[in-house]
């Protein structure tokens, strides 16, 4: 199923585009002469996808139920990355017959065909997590044979269908959180390359969440019933490779009972490591922030700042062991200023669970 | 008896800088071209321009273009097409440009981004041509970091671009190789025009004026790359008395106002036939890591003994990159002009106050530091071909036990 589309958009009264092909290298006509330098036509071969989230046909019945169809599995992370505290329903498609191949630290290796399908909603009531809720919005990772490629579709009211939004949206959106307070935000669906400017790696689109550490975990399938995800993935042939022992876990963050260390580690991996990691975008800052750095440098203890501008809130260190108030990766992480906080997208709200987490733990360091 | 000199001229100096405001936008009709510009950086097909009308346009978001080829955005001209972004609410950087081939960006202003105005990485191939990007109102730490901020790039080019108000460097590359920046302007910012960890990079034929620091030549450790092969030539580099309104934690807060160009720990580096006036500190600095972990220790000494610890980290974590030379090298001066009718050097800054102390009413035209490796020869480090130059030399890796003005060792005339 090739997913090409000539799309073409009519810009009005904004700015001109004018193309050239490079082959012929002759001027695509104006089709409208008046107003020429307010209009243009805007031809786009480019490979952007369907145009509507049911065209995928992901789901069974009602769109809304998110009711996985044929190779449509769904899946949860240990630790997931905060966003805006929206809850998410994961599913992957692996095409019939195909493997993802297992992988000890990295993302596994999904075949041509995959699809990753994040659905991002929130319940009316945070008290009632199941009960009445609102999707906002769906983003799709794709793997062609070009590489990955991310697309987010928005959802109308009606709950009835999402749309591709290469731009993006605002949508307004409020909920009861579980002290019975009103939250509401401007919630921020990425445009395409938002997208891709936080699952770079290498210069390439990547997944970030689904590696076996994130996976190592129990899922309540309605089929299965509760089972380590893993295990359920083998049974399924959705994995190759799997070692029969020593399956690395990631922790999840959570969980009161896990180390503090390992819990604050696992959270600025799933929430920072994407981009701070020697391959990611944030590799010009040197600070590594994936859970497997040994070197208490990398990941921020007495390392001074690269380019981190207002960002240090006049501080000195990532990381001042024993004072989280002087280090600046929690200050980072305390603002809401886009010139200061840190993650730089797909947050607006403090997330104030894990930023006690990370600041119990620098207060912990020696 | 020479310390009186520090009390009266406090109070003559003390807020010399012209500060002016910049750019006053109170009555402007701004439009928003957002969505459609957004969509047409995502859809832009290889070797498209993207025409901007003339307007004032304001954004809520950065601006992202991503994996494209042979694009050129372009405005009708600087200050013709305003591109703000002073109401941004997501993204820190006003223009991202990441893994494209061959992008102009030409012909705009581009303002007030929460972090940096334009930031390119990963990029081969970037022309920014009359850009003016800067921060409006009163210069203040509240600015981001950089104007134009090329980034792991190769062949970069800047050239006839205006850089005001950054709060660390205005025209800046980075970790990049094979780099021209020319017939630019800077002013008002901590660094005007700044090379760091870069490689064959030539800065000629620029204005740096009314800077905290005017040319900065920067190498830091821990990076994906270090910086050598530079030339710095004919360029104006006049009155870099500014403030420094970094915010603390950034290196270019250890610049003292009043420097015209300094070069920290890089290789091979060629200053010639620049015009260095009227930088009331020292018209030429050339230092090493060694002397910024010393200062950063000291401060932190000062600031609360407790942290000691972690400053002794800083000075480790350097030590700790083996491919890292903390000491410049190779660093050639000549035929330049270099000259300074300030009485006094900086009292912003505990060097400036040295400066006045030891050297009242003559600020030096060339500070050394006077770290030499092991097995080096003055001439190696620094060789200065000019005459008529006052000196100084730190004596840094003794306390300043014996700062002098001997330039003799350093001369290759």
């Amino acid at each position: 199923m090739p997913l090409k589309k000539h799309i073409v958009i009519i810009l009005a009264a904004v700015f001109t585009v004018s193309c050239y092909t490079k082959e012929k290298n002759e001027k695509v006509e104006k089709l409208s002469e008046e107003k020429a330098s307010n209009t243009f036509v805007f031809k786009s071969n480019q490979n952007i996808g369907k145009e509507k989230l049911s065209d995928y046909n992901f789901f069974k019945g009602e769109l809304k139920t998110l009711e996985p169809g044929k190779n449509v599995h769904p899946y949860t992370l240990n630790s997931p990355l905060f966003s805006d505290y929206a809850q998410k329903a994961r599913f992957v498609m692996i095409p019939e017959g195909k493997e993802a191949q297992y992988h000890s630290t990295e993302v596994l290796e999904f075949p041509v065909g995959s699809i990753l399908i994040k659905n991002f909603y929130y319940p009316s009531d945070f008290s009632n997590p199941d009960g009445e809720r609102r999707i906002i919005e769906t983003r799709l990772l794709i793997h062609e044979e070009e590489g990955w490629k991310a697309l987010p579709y928005v959802w109308n009211d009606k709950q009835t269908e999402a749309f591709l939004e290469v731009a993006g949206a605002t949508k307004s959106v409020s909920w009861r959180d579980t002290e019975g307070n009103t939250q509401k935000i401007n919630y921020s669906v990425p445009n395409m390359n938002q997208c891709r400017s936080c699952h770079l790696k290498n210069g390439k689109i990547t997944p970030i969440g689904p590696s076996a550490r994130q996976l190592n975990g129990d899922y309540n399938y309605t089929q299965n019933g509760n089972m380590n995800q893993l295990a359920y993935w083998e049974k399924h042939h959705l994995i190759s490779d799997l070692p029969s022992t020593g399956m690395p876990k990631l922790v999840n963050y959570e969980d009161d009972q896990a180390p503090l260390a390992d819990r604050a580690r696992a959270y600025l991996e799933i929430n920072c490591g994407h981009c701070h990691r020697p391959d990611g975008p944030a590799k010009n800052s040197a600070l590594h922030l994936m859970a497997s750095v040994d070197n208490p440098a990398a990941w921020g203890v007495g390392k001074t700042p690269i380019a981190a501008g207002k960002g240090s809130g006049g501080l000195k260190y990532d990381i001042v062991p024993g004072h989280p108030e002087e280090s600046i990766l929690a200050y980072r992480m305390e603002s809401t200023d886009p010139g200061i906080m840190m993650p730089e997208l797909g947050r607006q709200l403090v997330h104030k669970e894990g930023l006690e987490l990370v600041k119990n733990w620098i207060a912990e360091m020696k | 008896m020479k310390r009186l000199f520090y009390f009266f001229p406090l109070l003559i100096f003390y807020g010399c800088n012209s500060n002016t405001e910049i750019a006053d936008r109170s009555n402007v009709q701004w439009q928003d071209i957002e969505k459609d510009l957004q969509t047409a950086l995502i859809m832009a097909n290889d070797g498209d321009t993207i025409n901007l009308p003339e307007g004032y346009f304001k954004f809520s978001k950065s601006l992202l273009m991503d994996e494209k080829s042979n694009i050129v955005f372009k405005g009708t001209g600087i200050d013709k097409t305003i591109l703000s972004f002073k109401e941004q609410k997501e993204g820190a950087e006003g223009i991202k440009i990441a893994d494209c081939k061959n992008i102009i960006l030409e012909g705009f202003t581009i303002e007030d981004a929460a972090g940096d105005n334009i930031k390119v990485t990963d990029t081969e191939g970037i022309t920014f041509r009359k850009v003016k990007a800067q921060w409006t109102g009163k210069v203040s730490e509240e600015n981001g970091a950089y104007a134009l901020y090329p980034v792991l790039c190769k062949n970069v080019l800047i050239e006839n671009c205006i850089a005001i108000g950054s709060s660390d460097a205005g025209i800046y590359v980075g970790q990049s190789d094979s780099v021209i920046i020319r017939n630019n302007e800077a002013y008002q910012n901590v660094a005007g025009i700044e090379s760091e960890n870069s490689n064959h990079v030539e800065i000629y034929e620029n204005i740096a004026i009314n800077n905290t620091g005017g040319i900065l030549v920067f190498d830091l450790p821990g990076l994906t790359q270090y910086g050598e092969n530079i030339k710095v030539y004919k360029n104006i580099v006049k009155e870099n008395n500014h403030r420094n309104f970094a915010p603390e934690g950034n290196i270019v807060g250890v610049v003292p106002p009043g420097t015209g160009i300094m070069v920290l720990a890089t290789r091979n580096v060629d200053i010639y036939k620049n015009e260095i006036i009227d930088n009331r500190s020292a018209g030429i600095a050339i230092i090493s890591y060694e002397l910024v972990a010393a200062i950063s220790e000291e401060e932190t000494k000062e600031a609360n003994e407790e942290q000691a610890g972690s400053a002794q980290r800083v000075n480790n974590n350097y030590s700790l990159d083996e491919n890292y030379n903390p000491y410049p090298w190779e660093i050639k001066i000549h035929e330049n002009v270099i000259s300074n009718d300030k009485w006094f050097a900086t009292f912003q800054h505990d060097f400036g106050k040295l400066f006045n102390f030891k050297y009242p009413f003559n600020p030096p035209d060339i500070v050394f530091d006077g770290f030499i490796a092991d097995g080096k020869e003055a001439k190696d480090v620094l060789c200065i071909d000019q005459e008529d130059i006052h000196f100084v030399n730190l004596d840094a890796p003794n306390e300043l036990e014996n700062m002098n003005e001997k330039i003799e060792d350093f001369l290759c005339l």
